[in-house]
């Protein structure tokens, strides 16, 4: 899938994230998990409806837990040009086992205490 | 005979007969128990992602004499809007006193897991779901809480509450209703 670019300032820092993400494992069972994405602008980010709906069409996909980050990389990647793009990907556990998945560049995530917090 | 049965009935100077007894109901009880689940510790697990209320499963309160609170927390809830398709989350709370049945926590989770591709409003889901462990456990008192994310900056937060008739659940079930709303709970 990809996603409608739009042209923002150059030199943006751009950083989105989402307690929503829902992707099914290899056994088939629901996965649920934080995404969090950062990038610097080169002129262009992409259209957040578009994003909105390729997460939301995750949640019939199925992957290892391991390569979500990547591929959700990608799809920002083959979509629009950036710098320093990183996705990071917290997952709830499974069998008492969490998993934090990073792909590209690294990055401090702001985690928000409860989904009301603003800011 | 069981292993725990064999070194009490060897290891024993003074044979304590009760032990012994409560041992081998133990060990009756977790059989009858095993036979009767069919997807905890099945191997392998089918996902069902439409509306499928025959996966619940219970297994017998082993102490009936007692009324206590079970809460369960299912932090992972996802289901449609039946209008926009779009997803909608949340966290379940089912609080319920047990009477013979108890629902047995796998079949609920892949229970509530087939509610993914399926349409339905914040307070539909917490009252079919509701309605359904009522019919399956028949319990002294339940009472299921949807804590839904906001949508259009609006969180929808019901609760579904039931009594089986007797005075006691029913007055337990009428405070929780009266009470339900002084202190609005924040999904964490």
């Amino acid at each position: 899938m990809s996603l409608r670019k739009i042209s923002i300032q150059k030199g943006t820092l751009v950083q989105m994230s989402s307690n929503e993400l829902l992707f099914l494992g290899k056994s088939g069972q629901p996965y649920r998990g934080s995404l969090y994405i950062s990038f610097i602008s080169v002129g262009e980010s992409f259209d957040s409806v578009d994003f909105k709906h390729y997460i939301t069409s995750l949640r019939s996909r199925t992957f290892y837990a391991e390569d979500i980050a990547y591929e959700i990389f990608s799809t920002i990647a083959k979509s629009i040009e950036t710098k320093e793009l990183g996705v990071v990907v917290e997952l709830s556990a499974r069998g008492g086992i969490m998993q934090r998945l990073s792909f590209g560049a690294e990055f401090s995530v702001t985690r928000k205490n409860n989904i009301f917090q603003v800011g | 005979m069981s292993g725990s049965i064999q070194a009490t009935l060897s290891g024993a100077s003074h044979f304590n007969l009760l032990a012994i007894i409560r041992l081998l109901l133990d060990e009756r009880g977790m059989m009858q128990r095993e036979d009767e689940l069919q997807k905890l510790g099945s191997g392998s697990t089918e996902y069902k992602y439409e509306y499928s209320p025959e996966l619940l499963e219970t297994f017998e309160n082993a102490h009936q004499e007692n009324d206590y609170w079970v809460t369960l927390n299912a932090d992972e809830f996802s289901s449609l809007c039946p209008i926009t398709n779009q997803p909608d989350f949340g966290t379940l709370i089912i609080n319920y006193i047990p009477d013979v049945k108890m629902v047995e926590s796998k079949s609920l989770k892949l229970y509530l897991f087939s509610f993914l591709n399926n349409g339905e409003f914040h307070e539909d889901v917490v009252n079919k779901i509701g309605k359904d462990l009522v019919a399956l456990m028949e319990p002294k008192y339940l009472e299921v809480v949807g804590l839904f994310y906001p949508r259009g900056n609006i969180s929808i937060h019901p609760r579904y509450f039931y009594a089986n008739g007797d005075v006691k659940y029913e007055n337990i079930k009428e405070h929780r209703f009266m009470q339900a709303n002084m202190n609005p709970q924040r999904v964490g």
